[in-house]
């Protein structure tokens, strides 16, 4: 009893203590660099200023942050497209099936998504496999140029981030009563009404939950846009990258993440309002 | 955090290095320095050789700047780098009679404008700057100056090699002016010029040129005449062309930085360098022209005949050497340079 407890106490600070560190404390620091200015020969200097945040207000950057919403935006729609229809399907089959082919979605996790992208590059090359199987086939009769375009960096991040839209779902999938379904059925609701009425909003937690795990990341996944993508495939992460390592302005820098974090607080929320919401209904059925 | 990791592997990597006394610690260009040329001289003198590389001139001054004297024995600058570190008294002075094969450099290449009092550096590869097209893709298309890519045509499908100094040279070409020009003013033309020119380029990129070209993922651009061979030996289809309107030429020399602790050594490897058979052997690694001229007679006819690689006198009458800037010309590139890469 008495150790169990002691362990309890101890895991509990280890993940407080973790959290506080290298998320609260890390974060703080951002957000103070953010209103701190900075000379050449000093990463930081303790004068409070503002001017890190007015120099986001100009209308290069403000274009960049446009950009990369619309990416991320994109992105997460074709993911929630894709995903959706994967997570209701993996979650209808027998359970043998299942495990399998979850574990199919997991194990590319095991390479790390560098690698991965570097095969991504492989396939969308000129002279790569799509463009190799397409010409076999006589679909196309000139190589496709894709590698280093916004629609290789689409490619690369919905690859990536899939898997992220479709384990929540997934999982809202599995707690799902199937009797609900029946009875829209015995009450005569065709196939759209089904999907409509009872489906959707049923999976609403499912989807917020994917949405924000593919937007967010789609944003900040620097590597992809600087592997496959072209002289203007910059986003949020790729400015924030900039500013710290090649431009040596990490207050900017900082305020950009700070922007990014913000904007990740406020889907948060939404988040939190729509699953309340969805609870209370559920309680009052 | 990253930078405190790297201090503090580089303290560890640095004290396992001194315990080992015969050693050579090489940092040169990543693409440089083959493995079995690195055999071949610890085979043939017993030193052991610890090499590292780079794929900058900044990354290189950077970072023996960092972390002080005494950690690189062997160091591979350009010629605008070298007159930098010798003003800045970051280089040795070499003594060249400790050079058994000193005298199978082509006498043209000896005493640079870079390196104007004594002997700070051995000049060992040099290339220029030009442009590449795909005749697949371009088949009648006439391009012969800098100008004409800031044709609309060319929108989004220029290569453009990821180094601030070699776009401002073509810019400041194109003006009228040297590519060495300090002055702000005209940098700021410069820069003016290619922003206009931003609507043009597909990709920057420097690291991964030779397979980025011969797979016709770019297909017309900018590129250094070495790695034009080196992609133009697997697709026929590529063409070289040596601007008319004048073109940068680059000199990469081997030099022994400050405080260097295997000094002896780094003349053996150097000495070892200037030998005919293994400057035959590193030009045939990264095609790239030696100034050897003991090591090109050796080399196969293709490589040591190209147009490319050793263009005629008349087509180098139009070429210029790099030459430094001064401090603040190079923040200006700097700053205009992120604001492109932005656009």
């Amino acid at each position: 009893m008495k150790y169990d407890s002691h362990f309890r106490y101890f895991s509990l600070t280890l993940i407080w203590a973790w959290l506080g560190i290298f998320a609260l404390l890390a974060f703080l620091l951002v957000l103070g660099v953010s209103f701190l200015d900075h000379t050449q020969a000093h990463i930081v200097i303790p004068r409070l200023t503002f001017t890190n945040y007015q120099f986001l207000f100009q209308p290069m950057l403000l274009k960049i942050f446009g950009k990369s919403f619309s990416i991320a935006a994109t992105v997460t729609f074709f993911c929630l497209i894709i995903g959706y229809p994967f997570a209701y399907f993996l979650s209808q089959l027998d359970r043998h099936y299942k495990s399998l082919l979850m574990l199919f979605l997991i194990i590319p996790f095991w390479t790390s998504s560098l690698v991965r992208s570097y095969a991504i590059m492989a396939i969308l090359k000129t002279k790569g496999l799509l463009n190799l199987l397409l010409l076999t086939l006589g679909i196309i009769h000139q190589p496709m140029q894709l590698l280093f375009t916004n629609v290789a960096v689409i490619i690369g991040l919905v690859y990536n981030l899939l898997p992220f839209m479709v384990l929540p779902l997934y999982a809202n999938f599995e707690r799902l009563d199937r009797r609900l379904l029946e009875a829209a059925e015995d009450l005569g609701a065709g196939r759209f009404i089904k999907v409509y009425k009872i489906l959707l909003p049923l999976t609403k937690p499912g989807i917020y939950a994917g949405v924000m795990m593919v937007f967010l990341p789609s944003m900040t996944l620097f590597y992809i846009p600087d592997l496959l993508g072209g002289a203007r495939s910059l986003l949020l992460g790729n400015l924030i990258e900039n500013q710290f390592l090649f431009a040596n302005n990490w207050p900017v820098g900082s305020a950009v993440s700070v922007i990014l974090t913000a904007v990740m607080g406020g889907m948060l929320f939404i988040y939190w309002r729509a699953t309340q919401r969805h609870e209370r209904q559920q309680v009052l059925l | 955090m990253i930078r405190l990791i790297l201090c503090l592997f580089l303290v560890c990597w640095s004290g396992l290095s001194l315990a080992e006394d015969n050693v050579v610690n090489v940092y040169g260009w990543s693409s440089d320095m083959s493995n079995e040329i690195i055999q071949a001289f610890e085979k043939e003198t017993g030193i052991k050789v610890n090499h590292s590389g780079y794929s900058s001139n900044e990354e290189l001054y950077a970072k023996l700047r960092a972390i002080g004297p005494g950690s690189y024995d062997v160091i591979e600058p350009s010629s605008y780098y070298v007159s930098r570190m010798i003003a800045q008294n970051m280089l040795e002075p070499i003594d060249v009679t400790k050079l058994k094969n000193y005298k199978n450099i082509d006498p043209e290449f000896l005493h640079p404008s870079y390196d104007p009092k004594g002997v700070h550096a051995i000049p060992y590869f040099w290339g220029v700057t030009g442009i590449f097209v795909n005749r697949k893709y371009y088949p009648d298309l006439k391009i012969t100056r800098w100008t004409d890519l800031w044709q609309p045509q060319y929108k989004n499908q220029l290569f453009m090699l990821d180094d601030p100094r070699e776009l401002f040279s073509i810019a400041l070409i194109t003006l009228g002016y040297s590519p060495n020009d300090s002055n702000r003013e005209h940098i700021k033309q410069a820069y003016e010029r290619l922003r206009l020119l931003s609507a043009n380029i597909k990709l920057y990129n420097s690291s991964a040129v030779v397979s980025i070209v011969g797979d016709e993922d770019a297909t017309l651009g900018i590129m250094w005449n070495g790695n034009f061979y080196s992609a133009a030996a697997y697709n026929k289809n590529l063409e070289f062309i040596f601007p008319e309107d004048g073109f940068v030429i680059w000199v990469d020399n081997f030099a022994i930085p400050k405080g260097a602790e295997h000094k002896e050594n780094a003349y053996k490897f150097i000495d070892f360098l200037l030998k005919a058979e293994t400057a035959k052997a590193m030009s045939l690694n990264n095609s790239e022209a030696i100034t050897n001229t003991a090591g090109r007679k050796l080399l196969p006819p293709e490589l040591r005949d190209s147009k490319v690689i050793y263009p005629s006198d008349e087509i180098l009458k139009r070429g210029i050497y790099q030459e430094d800037i001064n401090d603040a010309a190079l923040a200006d590139y700097a700053n205009y340079w992120e604001k492109l890469k932005l656009q």
